[in-house]
């Protein structure tokens, strides 16, 4: 009996450990989160996009419209727009030193700012400029692009495009059947490539694919993290897992046994990785991007490169073999794609005409103004195909989409074909084509599986 | 002694157990508390002068949020507050709108699906609104047209019957840079879409713009 109290109290202390313990949980919990959750109120905008009129013609005005989107901390009207000054700094390409134009609010109501390029820069072969934009309101300043007098943009003048008239395009006729290399059925078995699961969400998945020097495809199957590898002959694929972010991401063969993977998402305002991996998946180095926007990856003569955005540059993932710093991105941004073959391609499309011209010594070598009277969608591919060029580009009105592939040389159209958009399934936005060797490539998707096709585009 | 050692070791194990649970499950609840931590239910604003401008403001605010499905409520601090949140639960109270949502306030539109005025919402106020992102395809409710894709402008959007984003800033390669609620794993942001070519989007307009 003696016992009794003493089993009292030790009940007595359990108690109070676990009322302890019950308030000290939720005490944190509690705290943490209202950490995690801490701003609430409007934080400053400052944004500004623009599109560079890479190609232009003799009718050109000299127009630089910047859209600037500026609104102080602690502002909830959006209406209330800050005050924002800005300055283009241009000049003939690598002649002299910027000279300086003030941009103008040309429209009392948008928010446009504006500037007019002088005569004699427009009417150069081409001319370069950058502009630097200054909020006190919103305590914030923006170069655009982020290279500045590094990295600037170029504007060239075409003099001697071929014409091509592509005319109205009719719809479901003319299509060219591929070659069915692959195919894997949607799910998670060791043959197939995953969706994303999610509401709200249509279909995604195999968002990217290349071909790699052993003429091996290679699908990024990013819901299921990994990377499926058909080598030629084979009718299953091997596995290579990868430790990506399970998004939207484009792939490129690195052709030494690696791959690139650039990721277009990332967490808490930082920029999307482009991770390299090796031929067994494991990580080899990821670098930062330096713009918030990835939308492209593709091999260069000097390795790898990215498309990023709001500049609307290619900037090298690596220099001489070795990561790029988001500095070192920054500084070597271009307005073109360099080509394994030499030259650049700079590509400009507008609802009812592209623009495409190859680019060599500073000089535009070739050019063509394709024109159609059906809009003209994304540009999925532009690039040389032995002394030919191939144009892969969407086609659409409201209820249709098909891609062209426009076979091209200095007199104008050589050939012209049509391929099914067989996009059920999105995946990264301009990984859908490649180009190896003489023959296409296309990933492709149905409600049953993802495939790629391979297309002879004839070319002697 | 011995008693009383246990008792004292009885008692500090009850703490770190109790402690353990409890943090554990707080944390566990934390996507559900979001919305119950921040969010009201305040009356929107009614507004005569709209800009497309002004509603790409209110777009940029809720860049880098999180994505909620059936949700509308989030803050300006350029992080998913509520990250991983289980993808097809419309009640796990987490930081976000979902597509239509996000589209609903960024057009400052009403409840009332007959009402085309302006409204003026919160970034806290916790509304979905009345539109999935099919009936924005269709064009349905008097402040919603369908419009031709090809004229599509900033702050226009491209509706599928699963999807709603909206026209931040065209590219020069003719693909369209989308600010969009884009599903869990991506929150909400800006990227490089191809939805005006897709015969899956058809273009959606808000009416009544000031400019």
């Amino acid at each position: 009996m003696r016992w009794l109290p003493t089993i009292h109290r030790v009940w007595a202390l359990a108690a109070v450990g676990v009322a302890a313990g019950v308030a000290a949980g939720l005490a944190i919990s509690l705290a943490t989160n209202a950490l995690a959750q801490g701003a609430s109120g409007s934080g400053a905008v400052f944004d500004v996009t623009h599109v560079p009129p890479l190609l232009t013609v003799p009718d050109a005005s000299g127009e630089l419209v910047y859209d600037v989107h500026c609104s102080a901390a602690g502002v909830d009207d959006p209406e209330a727009n800050c005050s924002v000054s800005g300055t283009v700094f241009a000049r003939r390409v690598g002649v002299g030193s910027f000279r300086e134009i003030p941009l103008e609010r040309r429209d009392p109501v948008t928010r446009q700012l504006a500037a007019t390029v002088p005569d004699e820069l427009l009417d150069s072969d081409a001319f370069e400029y950058f502009a630097v934009f200054e909020s006190a309101e919103a305590e914030a300043r923006l170069t655009v692009p982020p290279g500045a007098q590094s990295a600037p943009s170029v504007s060239r003048r075409l003099r001697n495009a071929t014409p091509v008239l592509l005319g109205r395009h009719s719809f479901g006729e003319a299509r060219r059947s591929g070659q069915r290399l692959v195919f894997a059925r949607w799910g998670d078995g060791p043959d197939a490539a995953g969706l994303e699961e999610g509401r709200n969400l249509e279909p995604v998945g195999a968002s990217a694919f290349d071909v790699d020097a052993s003429g091996a495809i290679v699908v990024l199957d990013h819901a299921n993290r990994r990377l499926l590898r058909w080598t030629k002959g084979t009718r299953a694929p091997v596995h290579v897992p990868v430790s990506i972010n399970g998004t939207i991401a484009d792939l490129a063969s690195g052709g030494d046994g690696s791959f690139y993977v650039m990721e277009t998402t990332a967490r808490n305002g930082k920029a999307p990785l482009i991770r390299r991996f090796d031929d067994h998946g494991r990580e080899l180095e990821a670098v930062e991007a330096a713009e918030q926007g990835t939308a492209q990856i593709r091999i260069g003569p000097d390795g790898p490169v990215v498309l990023q955005r709001p500049s609307h540059q290619w900037m090298p993932a690596a220099v001489a073999g070795v990561p790029a710093s988001q500095a070192a991105q920054l500084q070597r941004g271009r307005m073109g794609r360099l080509l394994r073959s030499g030259g650049e391609v700079v590509v400009l499309s507008r609802t009812n005409e592209l623009r495409v011209a190859v680019v060599a010594g500073g000089r535009s070598t070739r050019s063509w103004r394709i024109t159609s009277e059906t809009p003209l969608g994304e540009v999925q591919l532009a690039e040389p195909v032995g002394r030919r060029f191939v144009v892969v580009v969407r086609l659409y009105d409201g209820r249709s989409d098909e891609f062209a592939v426009l076979l091209l040389d200095r007199r104008g159209l050589v050939s012209r074909t049509t391929v099914d958009a067989a996009d059920w399934a999105e995946a990264a936005p301009l990984g859908r084509f490649r180009l190896v060797g003489r023959d296409l490539y296309r990933l492709g998707s149905t409600p049953a599986g993802v495939f790629v096709d391979r297309f002879d585009l004839e070319v002697r | 002694m011995t008693i009383y050692r246990s008792a004292a070791a009885v008692a500090v194990l009850s703490f770190v157990a109790s402690f353990a649970l409890t943090y554990a499950g707080a944390a566990a609840a934390y996507h559900t508390r979001f919305v119950a931590d921040n969010c009201n239910y305040a009356s929107p604003t009614p507004t005569t002068f709209i800009t497309r401008d002004g509603s790409a403001t209110v777009a940029l605010r809720a860049r880098h949020e999180g994505y909620q499905w059936a949700g509308g409520c989030w803050n300006d601090n350029d992080k998913d507050d509520s990250p991983n949140d289980p993808t097809t639960n419309a009640g796990t109270g987490g930081e976000g709108g979902d597509c239509s949502g996000f589209t609903f306030k960024v057009w400052r539109e009403a409840l009332d699906t007959s009402n085309a005025g302006f409204h003026q919402w919160g970034m806290l106020r916790n509304v979905h609104g009345p539109y999935t992102a099919a009936a924005f395809k269709a064009g349905a409710g008097a402040p919603n047209i369908t419009a031709s894709k090809s004229g599509l402008i900033k702050m226009d959007a491209l509706a599928s019957d699963g999807h709603i984003g909206l026209i931040y800033a065209v590219n020069p390669d003719g693909t369209d840079q989308i600010i969009e609620a884009k599903g869990e794993a991506y929150g909400t942001s800006i990227w490089t879409r191809t939805y005006r070519g897709s015969s899956s989007y058809s273009g959606v307009r808000r009416v009544g713009w000031s400019s």
